[in-house]
């Protein structure tokens, strides 16, 4: 967690975009959360249903807690982000967060912590290699 | 009704090992939670290399991803998860933090 799904249509987006767009959800992500940047998972699928109006669809699954403000900051940002570097127009691209709890989910061998519950040593041994980049 | 969705990275998890993750899948799920691990569904969707990312960077990280009856005490789930990161890492070989697992309500 967190992990974003874009949803595209088949050869729309070169890889070098797709990495852009991946490096871009994590500064964001991590930039308003303050999460590891090891713990943003970004994949693209372009063998899917159409399960979205849009063509190009972001769905993201966010552990739940956050303020309703700081969601709709991140989905803005993700969304103008994937725009930008994409060149897709406004009108194509749509996009949501879905939450759950975060105990239901196992990363690295632990339960999840609550947002704002992981304390020091959780990212110590949850993510040691990530914990220079706390807070970026 | 249980279910899992396993995304993979291509060529991290070899496809002969996927029998067995599936019939361990199955295993462990009904053996916590009730019910036939023929009725268990598992299914695998391989991210083609260069479309998975993590923290910006081509990933090897495997999500379980499970879907389970509702009402479910937190100590049974944290049991279901952590079998199955044990098995999954025992049988692929891979390391704890290249796997999610996680058992949500069914909706």
């Amino acid at each position: 967690m967190p992990f974003y799904r874009c949803l595209v249509p088949k050869d729309s987006i070169p890889f070098q975009q797709r990495q852009q767009v991946a490096r871009a959800f994590t500064d964001i992500h991590c930039g308003l959360t303050g999460a590891p940047r090891d713990f943003v998972h970004v994949v693209f699928f372009e063998d899917h249903d159409a399960e979205f109006p849009e063509p190009y669809y972001v769905d993201g699954g966010n552990r739940a807690g956050r303020p309703a403000a700081l969601k709709e900051k991140l989905l803005a940002e993700l969304l103008g982000a994937f725009r930008d570097i994409t060149g897709v127009p406004d009108a194509q691209v749509g996009g949501r967060i879905t939450e759950g709890p975060a105990s239901w989910t196992m990363e690295a061998g632990r339960v999840l912590p609550e947002p704002g519950e992981e304390g020091p040593e959780w990212y110590h041994l949850a993510a040691p290699a990530a914990v220079g980049d706390r807070g970026t | 009704m249980i279910s899992f969705n396993c995304i993979v990275q291509e060529g991290v998890i070899p496809p002969r090992l996927r029998p067995e993750l599936r019939s361990a899948l199955a295993r462990i799920s009904t053996s916590l939670l009730g019910g036939s691990p023929g009725e268990v569904t598992v299914e695998f969707t391989e991210i083609p290399r260069g479309f998975g990312f993590r923290g910006g960077e081509l990933s090897t990280t495997s999500l379980v991803r499970g879907s389970i009856p509702p009402g479910c005490r937190q100590e049974v789930r944290v049991d279901l998860m952590q079998q199955i990161c044990d098995m999954w890492c025992a049988t692929t070989g891979c390391a704890t933090d290249e796997l999610i697992v996680s058992a949500r309500d069914r909706r």
